[in-house]
């Protein structure tokens, strides 16, 4: 049996595309039918977001790019109904913008122990549909203990940060490839798959790789 | 990673569609056929 087709993706928890992305990406995989083994990597979309943001994700685009309100709306109405067309209701009334490198530390320190995928869908949804906090450690060490982790073990592992260097890492590599935006894909090392494409893109590729290693 | 460190770039063969959404830096663009696929999928909402 052939080694299954490794898929790096850089992504950020508040990164709405990454989201719907990801949920694409699944499919294409699932039409692809072999087995794949995916590892997230992080990705800081604003390092500079207060983990207290006072105010709603339309306040924070309209105040940081000057986009007016009505259009702010009706950007993130937008979104919203192409996450609905897989699956997913963003909650944009309810988000609450942050920081979000600690959530990426939680994802690191869940990788630590063989369950990175289950953290990462976790994350994503606490944020665009959950209306949950991603940036407070008692907030994520809520959802961690949740999903069965010891809650001393996390709590010292978020407030000691030992896992920001990995963190940190994941962004410097996402600079040293070109990466600028996510959701990014690598599929097997070679291929570089930018955006929330369509589910057949990643399908096509997937088997493009399956086709080259049998022709070895 | 300092300004002495030689950076080593990873030359990915880019596939799918260039206009995929996707965001960069605080910003997250949104192409113009979803704009489309949207009205087109309100429209049917509407109807209903």
């Amino acid at each position: 049996m052939s080694e299954p087709i490794k898929v790096d993706i850089w992504s950020d928890v508040q990164c709405p595309w990454c989201y719907i992305g990801k949920r694409k990406f699944e499919a294409g995989a699932a039409i692809f039918g072999d087995e794949v083994e995916v590892e997230y990597h992080s990705f800081e979309l604003s390092p500079d977001t207060p983990v207290d943001f006072d105010g709603t994700p339309v306040d924070y685009l309209s105040q940081r790019k000057g986009i007016p309100v009505p259009q702010v709306e009706e950007m993130l109405a937008r979104v919203t109904g192409i996450a609905k067309d897989v699956g997913l209701d963003y909650d944009y009334d309810h988000v609450h913008q942050t920081n979000t490198v600690i959530s990426h530390e939680l994802i690191h320190f869940a990788k630590s122990k063989g369950r990175q995928l289950e953290m990462k869908e976790r994350l994503l949804k606490a944020y665009f549909v959950n209306g949950e906090h991603v940036g407070r450690i008692p907030d994520l060490v809520a959802i961690a203990v949740e999903l069965g982790y010891d809650e001393a073990e996390v709590t010292e592992a978020l407030e000691s940060h030992r896992f920001l260097p990995d963190v940190k890492a994941d962004v410097a590599l996402a600079q040293e490839y070109g990466i600028q935006g996510v959701p990014f894909f690598v599929i097997d090392g070679k291929y570089g798959v930018s955006g929330a494409q369509e589910a057949e893109a990643f399908a096509n590729v997937l088997a493009q790789v399956k086709s080259e290693r049998a022709a070895v | 990673m300092d300004d002495t460190t030689p950076h080593v770039a990873t030359p990915f063969v880019m596939v799918g569609a260039t206009d995929a959404a996707a965001c960069e830096g605080d910003f997250c663009e949104i192409p113009e056929h979803h704009q489309q696929a949207v009205v087109n999928r309100q429209l049917d909402a509407d109807l209903v």
